[in-house]
């Protein structure tokens, strides 16, 4: 048992599970902005990238690591219902590319800005849980208290958005405002409030997304983190689809485990390749995503 | 409102009569002298199509190439007098509008964007100088067509899927693409040539009857040499040409409907699926021209050059000179050659630090921060606030019914 546990395949299981949960809350945080405005956003790795900056400022001056983190989740949440406000309200309704345009443009923004006041050297923001793996039988167990801690903090934010959703009052009228925006206003709900929300929602999930990757040793945090890891949690949410957050986030750590095996077997440089071939092939075969029921829209 | 009948006359008079000053003024080298005339010839008679009324509604492909014809002419003419600089500065801008006409016709077109089109500029830029590594006996103009059919292959195979489907598909793919760049060109390194890139081998001698003709005595292996400046001014113009009569044709107006009304287009017949991925094919072969051209022009490539980054300034100066036009790719490729030395001399003037961190992200932050505010007050970039104007100005005039002007973007 110990012989399979430390074997090779076992290590890129679990370190495939720990970059998939990771690509899962990018693909979840992108699938919450495509359901409630039906908006892409391409900052949403930029936005919380910026978050995780602000944190640490304080980090290291007065307060540890768990008040930093709850001040970069608080920024996220400001951030993300700022932009929604003031860069997203203005493009409901124009042509799809307008979004698209404007969001890459922010993208873009925010990382120079990032790079301009924090430099592009990366910094890493240390947790309070060892990066070492655990030994078995005088081999490494490719598990560290840190991605134990990765794995549980990524669950533990689906099941409150799936919570949030499934069992609330709000999270009917997010589904609601989603599902169709007239009907819920006449119904009485806020629909304006639920766009935000949404967006609120899809920067703190990314938030604590990118203090996971910062937070690991071996990326740490610069301007463009995010950039690679956005490409991956598009990748699987257009895999799982885009409408479908449990699809997406099995999309991720599926597609995870795929690309540590492709990265330990082949080479790290043909991982992204072998994305690439995964999104072709599945919207080949299912144009509407492997996990959604949505019809796809025919003329 | 109709010209006065000699007006073609005098304007080809006045164009032959300076281009017979500067061939005397040229005459001690006699084969500028005689590159000069020619193209004086070729200047005379477009002028000469573009102004005569009748020609000009009888046979608009004529009138669209002695437009181009005319641009070209006239760039081919000043480049005689620019400085090295000056015309290594022409060229990448040319090449760069290349790659934005094509961008401009996929979003004009269907509706869609790519954000991977600096990444397409790599595949033909890379093709280029790995064919040039292996057939170094290839004459430029093929070893140009293969680029572009690299570009095309590629484009096929993301646009193939991406395309059918609405909504962000394309974009999201071309964006994953545009950062796994770096990597499939590492993954590929033993024909790419890893973080050094490539040189070509004897591509910048010129062909001899070029040399012969238009550039006696210019010593052949000195790269950036006016050479290379002409053929790229001729491959865009020929470019923009083919462009031009794409937009207006058949095919052009089937993918405007696609882009306009789905369902319209699918109930007069037009093929959706087969329609969208020829718009983004056409839009990546054109990207493969582009960066072909740059290797070409730079005698060399490195990966570097074709990061994100690029990406995301191409999207920029389309969408400041106007995305879906094909005014707005020639506005963007000047604004795009002129962009470096501008963001310089702004760092000058403010006395920033050149080394520090601020002046290196001002690019991003200029183009950025352009991008969202083109794209909230004036979706339609600079050729669009021209063509607004000019609009306003016809609906002053109470005597004339001004025509629906065909409009390319709906942005």
């Amino acid at each position: 048992m110990d012989a399979f546990l430390t074997s090779r395949i076992m290590a890129d299981v679990l370190g495939g599970v720990t970059n998939g949960v990771i690509y899962g809350l990018v693909a979840l945080s992108l699938v919450l902005v495509w359901r409630s405005t039906g908006i892409l956003n391409f900052a949403q790795g930029a936005m919380p990238m910026v978050a995780v900056y602000v944190g640490m400022i304080v980090f290291g001056h007065y307060f540890g690591y768990w008040i930093c983190v709850v001040l970069a989740i608080l920024v996220g949440f400001a951030i993300g219902a700022g932009t929604e406000r003031v860069l997203v309200r203005p493009l409901y309704g124009k042509p799809e590319i307008n979004p698209v345009v404007v969001m890459v443009g922010f993208l873009t923004v925010l990382e120079a800005i990032a790079a301009a006041i924090w430099s592009t050297t990366p910094r890493s923001f240390p947790t309070p849980f060892s990066p070492i793996d655990y030994r078995l039988g005088g081999k490494p167990f490719a598990l560290s208290a840190f991605t134990i801690y990765e794995i549980v903090t990524a669950l533990i934010v689906m099941a409150a958005v799936a919570a949030l959703f499934r069992f609330t009052n709000l999270g009917l009228q997010l589904r609601a405002s989603a599902l169709s925006p007239e009907v819920s206003r006449l119904l009485g709900v806020r629909v304006n409030r639920m766009l935000t929300l949404g967006w609120t929602l899809s920067t703190g999930v990314g938030t604590i997304t990118a203090i996971l990757v910062s937070s690991n040793f071996f990326t740490g945090l610069t301007p463009q983190v995010m950039d690679g890891i956005f490409a991956y949690g598009f990748i699987a949410a257009a895999v799982g689809g885009l409408d479908s957050p449990v699809g997406s986030i099995i999309a991720g750590v599926v597609m995870g485990i795929i690309l540590q095996f492709v990265g330990d077997y082949v080479n790290s440089n043909a991982t992204i390749l072998v994305a690439l071939a995964i999104l072709i092939v599945s919207l080949m075969a299912r144009p509407s995503g492997l996990f959604t029921h949505a019809r796809t829209r025919r003329v | 409102m109709k010209a006065p009948r000699n007006l073609p006359l005098k304007v080809a008079a006045i164009v032959a009569l300076v281009g017979v000053a500067l061939s005397v003024a040229l005459a001690p080298r006699s084969n500028d002298a005689l590159a000069l005339s020619i193209l004086i010839v070729i200047g005379v008679l477009s002028v000469g199509v573009l102004l005569a009324p009748t020609l000009r509604d009888a046979h608009p492909v004529l009138t669209r190439a002695a437009r181009v014809l005319v641009v070209m002419v006239v760039t081919l003419f000043a480049t005689y007098f620019f400085s090295t600089t000056t015309n290594f500065s022409l060229a990448t801008g040319a090449a760069m509008s290349v790659t934005l006409v094509g961008l401009s016709f996929l979003t004009g077109a269907s509706g869609q964007i790519s954000l991977g089109n600096g990444a397409f500029m790599g595949v033909g830029a890379f093709t280029m100088a790995i064919w040039a590594n292996h057939h170094a006996t290839t004459p430029i103009v093929a070893a140009l067509l293969i680029a572009i059919a690299a570009g095309a292959l590629v484009g096929l195979l993301l646009g193939l899927p991406a395309t059918r489907l609405r909504g962000p598909y394309l974009a999201g793919m071309t964006l994953a693409f545009a950062v796994a760049f770096g990597a499939i060109l590492t993954f590929f390194n033993s024909w790419t040539g890893g973080d050094g890139g490539l040189q070509l081998p004897h591509a910048t001698e010129p062909p001899r009857w070029l040399v012969g003709l238009f550039h006696h005595g210019v010593d052949p292996l000195t790269p950036n040499t006016l050479w290379l400046t002409d053929i790229t001014v001729v491959a865009t113009g020929v470019a923009f040409f083919f462009m031009a009569n794409l937009f207006a044709s058949r095919t052009g107006r089937a993918m405007r409907l696609v882009r306009d009304n789905e369902v319209g287009a699918e109930l007069v017949g037009v093929n959706l699926a087969r329609t969208r991925v020829l718009a983004f094919v056409i839009s990546s072969s054109y990207a493969a021209l582009g960066g072909a051209l740059w290797t070409l022009i730079d005698n060399s490539v490195t990966p570097s050059t074709y990061s994100f980054a690029l990406s995301i300034v191409i999207l920029s100066v389309i969408v400041i000179g106007g995305i879906g036009t094909i005014p707005g790719a020639l506005i963007g490729g000047i604004v795009y050659a002129y962009s470096t030395n501008a963001i310089s001399w702004f760092t000058a003037q403010t006395g920033l630090n050149p080394q520090g961190n601020l002046a290196s992200q001002l690019n991003g932050i200029i183009f950025g921060g352009l991008l969202i505010v083109t794209m909230m007050f004036a979706p339609r970039g600079v050729a669009g606030l021209y063509r607004t104007l000019q609009q306003r100005r016809s609906m002053k005039r109470p005597d004339l019914v001004s025509p629906v002007k065909e409009t390319y973007a709906d942005a």
